[in-house]
């Protein structure tokens, strides 16, 4: 597979952190949003692998082996790709 | 080489929250001083002292935990300026020593790094390796130290391993500020540091690919389940609030029994006079009553510290942020709110992890309508005279939970309207908040914590109420009249004409110029009434607690207006209630909440709202029902 081939197919399946199953891994494509900042802060990080544990009106996920309760307005910056 | 007479160096402690600075300061120091297993716990700059292996005096400063040095909340803007150098009385740290868990070096390494760009001089303290190990994390602490070009020291703080370790490398000759080699990479700094970071953690701190499950998961699963989270926290409430007020009441009866013993001691050492009525009425009685309380503060604290040690308090701000939302605050607001039972002040300076400094404020203004347990010996004595039964009773307990929620309701609903009217904050705040891994509370952390708690409020009782006890007692017994009827000498003192002139302002709540007086003397501190109202009802001590609030009871019920009309009716009663509900009677309380909010203005508009508030409901109540006839 090229690589710009898998770049293309990234893209494609891109989700916000919000749409992203729960119990999935992801990896973090890009953040977007004034939210930014202090989500990388936090750790959620372009290349990143996050897992969604629980959803609801706020978001658990599992971020380099810490949970972290983080909002839906928050979560929605976060796009996300399937790993692998 | 510095030789030994320079003043100390200064060492600041610096790390993401839970990255167990507090656990590390205690080690070196041995201070008293918190830990939570709750983002935020330092909330203020601590200072303490250390030895290098040489024995040379080093000042440690244990910073507030912060996740940059963007300074977005308080804690943040402390910690920077304790790297700048800018709190009053402190200069720039000799040395910066940056707290990291091990097992999320990807998140933490992003403080340190921005210490190394400030250009301080810097050592990496690996903290929690063993939590790294375990969960299958290959740490390479010299190929770190390589690359960063700082020393690093593995270490497992709360264990005390590493310390000696540590201590070798903050001796002499200190280590240089490292080059902070990433900022020349790319000209947005953020994306540097980030690869950096990548690049770092690969070489020395293999992550195992698998997502495990840990022994929190499997916990949380549980806990923050949507419906089983929600029947396990009320269950842990219950059982806090529960066993604070049925465990309390063993060494309160042994308080009691120390407090008679010494009445009875002072009665037997000296001769009828001024000397033995200040003692044993003024100031035993006075102190005494306020003393009993010690157990149930106690408890309580010992239980926040327990919870918040073993990582549940955070779960519970997750869970209650839905609930708080309602009220126009996030679950950040849910410990302060919570802490606010026992005492508002420990509540309101526990506000500082907020981010949002709307909300913060609106925090602090409510803080003081959850019911702290100051007016607990005021609803004790006055609710069983309401329902005309004996203390301890079903009913009693129902009605005492009634008014815990209408405090708490009719807080949330100030702090709706309040947050609303305060407008959205500049950079929207978002909820957000870190899960920390359960873990075994720290005993020893929690017992110096709750010694301190202790010591405190012993310290108020021996300072305030004392002042006030003795105050009181002089008001009610000069100056003296020749007539030896205990009534008329009453109503000749100070207190007697003090009373006079405070009746027209209370008569309309229903209470009487006596009334007046003791809530008067309450507004230093709730607890304070009922000393008041013994000292004001000329209620002798006995041996029993309970008797003496049941023969002030009696008292109560037989005193009478002039015109023969009891003054306790049920509505008069409730009256009451609603005004220590609702009224900020602490000055201790204001005095930190104009500290906090940074203004008088915030304290002084809050004691007036909040008193005038508790005038008004009580003036309506008591009116309203008058009129329809109760």
């Amino acid at each position: 597979m090229s690589h710009a081939h898998a770049a293309d197919l990234e893209i494609d399946s891109a989700i916000t952190l919000n749409q992203a199953k729960v119990g999935c891994d992801m990896r973090i494509r890009f953040l977007s949003g004034p939210g930014c900042d202090r989500l990388r802060d936090l750790g959620f990080c372009e290349q990143l692998q996050v897992r969604k544990i629980a959803d609801g009106r706020n978001l658990i996920c599992s971020i380099c082996g810490t949970r972290m309760a983080i909002s839906r307005e928050l979560a929605e910056q976060v796009i996300v790709a399937p790993v692998g | 080489m510095s030789n030994a007479s320079e003043a100390p160096s200064i060492i600041a402690l610096i790390g993401n929250p839970n990255a167990g600075k507090t656990t590390l300061f205690n080690a070196l120091t041995g201070a008293n001083q918190r830990v939570g297993n709750y983002s935020g716990v330092t909330v203020e700059v601590k200072s303490g002292e250390t030895f290098t292996p040489h024995g040379r005096k080093l000042r440690v400063l244990d910073l507030p935990g912060c996740y940059s040095l963007r300074a977005s909340s308080p804690d943040e803007k402390v910690a920077l300026d304790a790297l700048n150098g800018l709190l009053p009385g402190e200069s720039i740290p000799d040395l910066v020593v940056c707290v990291v868990d091990a097992s999320n070096l990807e998140r933490h390494l992003q403080l340190t790094l921005q210490v190394i760009e400030l250009g301080l001089p810097c050592v990496l303290a690996l903290n929690m390796v063993d939590v790294a190990e375990r969960t299958g994390l290959r740490l390479d602490p010299a190929k770190l130290s390589e690359e960063l070009g700082i020393p690093v020291v593995p270490m497992q703080a709360n264990a005390r391993r590493g310390i000696v370790e540590l201590k070798q490398a903050l001796r002499f000759p200190r280590p240089h500020a490292s080059e902070a080699d990433w900022s020349h990479e790319t000209s947005d700094l953020e994306t540097s540091r980030r690869a950096f970071i990548a690049r770092l953690c690969e070489l020395a701190a293999r992550r195992p690919e698998a997502h495990q499950q840990t022994l929190s998961d499997k916990i949380d699963a549980v806990l923050l389940h949507p419906l089983y989270g929600w029947i396990a926290m009320m269950l842990i409430f219950f059982t806090v609030f529960w066993a604070i007020f049925s465990f309390a009441q063993i060494p309160m009866g042994w308080i009691k029994s120390g407090q008679d013993a010494l009445s009875t001691w002072i009665g037997s050492i000296l001769q009828e006079g001024d000397l033995r009525s200040l003692l044993a009425d003024g100031v035993v009685t006075g102190v005494g009553g306020v003393v009993t309380f010690l157990p149930q503060i106690i408890l309580l604290f010992l239980f926040i510290g327990l919870l918040e040690s073993s990582g549940y308090m955070a779960r519970a701000a997750y869970l209650m942020d839905a609930v708080m939302a309602k009220a126009g605050l996030s679950g950040k607001s849910f410990l302060p709110l919570f802490s606010s039972f026992a005492c508002a002040i420990p509540g309101v300076m526990a506000t500082r992890t907020i981010d949002s400094a709307k909300d913060r404020l609106v925090t602090i203004f409510i803080a003081p309508w959850m019911s702290c347990s100051a007016r607990l010996p005021v609803y004790f004595l006055i609710v069983p005279l309401l329902l005309q039964s004996k203390e301890g009773t079903w009913k009693q307990a129902l009605v005492l939970f009634g008014i815990y929620a209408l405090g708490t309701l009719s807080a949330f609903v100030v702090a709706r309207v309040l947050r609303g009217r305060l407008g959205e904050d500049i950079t929207p705040g978002h909820f957000l908040l870190e899960l920390p891994p359960y873990r075994k509370p720290q005993w020893s952390y929690i017992f110096r914590h709750v010694f301190d708690r202790a010591m405190a409020f012993v310290k108020k009782a021996g300072t305030v109420i004392l002042g006030l006890s003795i105050l009181l007692w002089a008001l009610k017994t000069y100056p003296k009249t020749p007539s030896a009827d205990k009534a008329d000498a009453l109503a000749n003192s100070a207190i007697g004409h003090i009373g006079i002139v405070i009746e027209p302002v209370v008569k309309p709540l229903g209470f009487d110029g006596r009334m007046g007086t003791a809530i008067l003397t309450a507004f230093a501190a709730r607890e304070v009434f009922v000393s008041s109202m013994s000292i004001l009802y000329r209620v002798e001590e006995s041996d029993n607690e309970e008797q003496d609030r049941s023969i002030l009871r009696d008292r109560l019920i037989e005193s009478k207006w002039p015109d023969g009309r009891p003054i306790f009716t049920p509505l008069s009663l409730i009256s009451l209630l609603l005004f220590f509900m609702y009224a900020m009677q602490c000055a201790a309380t204001t005095a930190v909440v104009a500290r906090e909010s940074g203004s008088w203005k915030w304290a002084f508009w809050q004691f007036v709202f909040m008193t005038g508030f508790a005038y008004l409901v009580s003036l309506l109540v008591f009116q309203g029902g008058k009129l329809l006839g109760f």
